[in-house]
């Protein structure tokens, strides 16, 4: 038995290390003294530093962090729609199709989605003068385009499972329709909808491919700003802003982990 | 006279000038082709305890959400009280259900889960807690009031939903299979406690369910549901007793059935020459022309069995046993005829098994007098 379970232990330890020693070489190095990314030659908080008066750096962090909420926000609500009509009107017409368009973001290569809609854009710029120009609004409704599928998915599948009698009961108890969706339904799927949340948010501050292709001058995301630089050498003030985002995230997910396993019940 | 009038008071359906409580008007419902509900007209009265008993499909949970407001009728009017709700949506009928999977709100306490109806009508706060209170003490689960349903017993639950739909006070429960999710043995004693509950709200309950001796102990009447139509109406008395077809015959119980036509009539009895030989004797009230193709269905446990054919008897039957199935109580004997058919009958263990003479292969004859069953006519 214990012979047995060694090489899985093994197996089970390359890949955690596979997954995790890059991250945790990066959170360490955003300690380092040296300018060198690869050589250690002490602790300092300097780059930390650094990092509060690098406004280029900065600004971008902020602008990514404006985008991906806004875009998580509207693609949770746009794909919950979309979820609720798949899910609860049956068979209507045009479903298959409806389905199909949902989904095709998931499958479709970053590449020809920014730019299909890069010449969306600039043709809608020339044909009714919006959007002027590329920036916030172009990249967030592009990064919408795509999340808001991820966020359908997910919410479908809780939909899916839930009773469908639980709706009914609540109609039949007096509850008509929107206080239906509000008082049962919504509750019930609050979880999906977090976990679409969150997910869309990760996708869209993630994404460099759509956003290079449609942005403009003056709005640079920070995938953007960190792909740029590390063409010149990284520096590690790179190092700092990444282990300060993975902490917010990694504090996210314990917090959403806690509230979501406090609730009894599905 | 004074027993009459007892009796319509027990039994309104008997009165034909009481009015309806619920009356279902010639409703159909069509899924594409299927006729779920097909051209169903109903009666029930104030105070009934009403079963729709078939088996799976036969268009029961199709009716009941008809009359929910879940479903609405092809064509047809459905009437509560006078009022016709037909078109009316669920959440303004004054109808509640007790769905078969119970719909618990997961994310609600009992408490919680009872009060919700009386919140959508927007019921004083002390008002509903009153309210709240009482159902919870008739159902016996004020201890559990702060729990969440994934923390209930099947049974617990079974009693949090039907506490739930009866805080509304409703004129119609409506119940879905309500012991389908029991065991066998709170089954039993749910049921005359759901039958006293019913009895002292005065609240006319409509239930479902595929389970005849559910259907039995529990109902006023019953209605016998096949392929969307209504095949009987009537008490379970009636209907164990004096199906009027086929399918109500085998569907509730076990019946043997003896298939022949009229040779002659004369008062009340008529003579039917059985297609698998001998002459039958048998009441009936039906003017069956002579010649007529008919059935005659004897239940197993009214008839005799002897070794030796009694020399008076009509309805003999010879056979030999070809089969014993001792169940404790009774034994359940089966009998192949001379003719051919074999006829199933229950005798009561009044000896111990031991002691009792019949045995496998041995010639018996089978006899029932001209009361004992039905003749049906298809």
């Amino acid at each position: 038995m214990k012979r047995r379970a060694w090489p899985l232990i093994g197996i089970l330890a390359f890949g955690y290390a596979f997954l995790y020693v890059p991250i945790l070489l990066l959170i360490l190095y955003s300690f380092n003294e040296s300018r060198l990314v690869t050589v250690w030659s002490g602790f300092s908080f300097k780059w930390y530093g650094a990092l509060l008066h690098n406004h280029q750096l900065l600004d971008a962090a902020w602008l990514s962090i404006r985008i991906a909420a806004t875009n998580a926000t509207v693609a949770m609500v746009m794909g919950t729609l979309a979820a609720n009509a798949l899910v609860r009107h049956g068979r209507f017409r045009g479903r298959t199709g409806f389905e199909l368009l949902l989904t095709a973001p998931l499958v479709m290569p970053d590449v020809i989605i920014g730019l299909s809609l890069l010449l969306l854009f600039v043709a809608m710029q020339q044909l009714i003068g919006w959007p002027t120009g590329r920036g916030f609004t172009t990249i967030t409704i592009a990064h919408v385009t795509f999340s808001m599928a991820y966020v359908a998915v997910v919410v479908r599948s809780r939909l899916g499972q839930m009773d469908a009698s639980l709706e009914e009961a609540a109609m039949d108890l007096g509850a008509r329709p929107l206080g239906v969706y509000m008082r049962i339904t919504l509750p019930l799927i609050a979880p999906a909808l977090l976990s679409g949340w969150l997910l869309a948010f990760t996708l869209s501050l993630d994404d460099l491919v759509i956003a290079s292709f449609v942005s403009g001058p003056g709005a640079t995301t920070l995938p953007m700003v960190v792909y740029s630089s590390v063409r010149m050498g990284v520096s590690p003030q790179i190092n700092a802003l990444a282990t300060l985002i993975v902490a917010v995230v990694a504090l996210a997910v314990v917090i959403a982990g806690i509230s979501l396993g406090r609730k009894p019940g599905r | 006279m004074a027993v009459t009038t007892d009796r319509r008071l027990l039994e309104p359906w008997q009165d034909p000038k009481a009015p309806p409580y619920l009356r279902i008007d010639r409703v159909t419902k069509r899924f594409g082709d299927l006729y779920a509900v097909d051209d169903v007209s109903l009666n029930i009265f104030k105070g009934e305890f009403f079963s729709l008993l078939g088996s799976s499909g036969c268009g029961k949970s199709t009716l009941l959400r008809l009359l929910a407001g879940f479903e609405y009728p092809t064509s047809g009017r459905i009437f509560i009280d006078g009022v016709d709700v037909t078109d009316v949506p669920p959440y303004s009928r004054p109808v509640n259900m007790m769905f078969q999977s119970y719909a618990l709100f997961p994310h609600m306490t009992v408490e919680q889960n009872v009060e919700f109806g009386l919140k959508q009508d927007r019921i004083p706060k002390k008002e509903r807690q009153e309210r709240v209170g009482e159902m919870l003490d008739l159902l016996k689960i004020t201890e559990l009031r702060k729990r969440r349903p994934d923390q209930l017993s099947g049974g617990q639950r079974q009693r949090v939903a039907l506490a739930r739909s009866l805080a509304k006070h409703p004129k119609l429960l409506l119940l879905d299979e309500p012991l389908g999710a029991l065991d066998k043995r709170l089954r039993e004693s749910t049921q005359f406690e759901l039958v006293n509950l019913q009895e002292r709200l005065g609240i006319t309950f409509v239930t479902v369910t595929h389970d005849q001796e559910e259907a039995m102990t529990m109902s006023t009447r019953i209605a016998v549901m096949d392929a969307g139509q209504i095949m009987q109406v009537d008490t379970p008395t009636a209907i164990y007793e004096f199906p009027n077809c086929r399918f109500t015959a085998e569907f509730i119980g076990s019946v043997n059935l003896f298939e022949g036509k009229v040779i002659e009539r004369e008062a009340d009895q008529v003579l039917i020459e059985a297609h698998h030989g001998g002459t039958l004797r048998m009441r009936s009230f039906h003017p069956h022309p002579l010649g007529t193709p008919v059935t005659v269905a004897i239940r197993p446990e009214k008839m005799r069995l002897s070794e030796a054919p009694s020399p008076d008897g009509v309805n003999q039957l010879r056979g030999i046993v070809e089969d014993i199935a001792y169940l404790g109580d009774v034994s359940i004997y089966r009998i192949r005829s001379n003719g051919g058919q074999l006829v199933e009958m229950t005798l009561t263990n009044h000896q111990p098994r031991t002691e009792q003479a019949l045995t496998w292969e041995q010639a018996v004859s089978v006899e029932w007098s001209p009361t004992s069953g039905v003749v049906l006519t298809e």
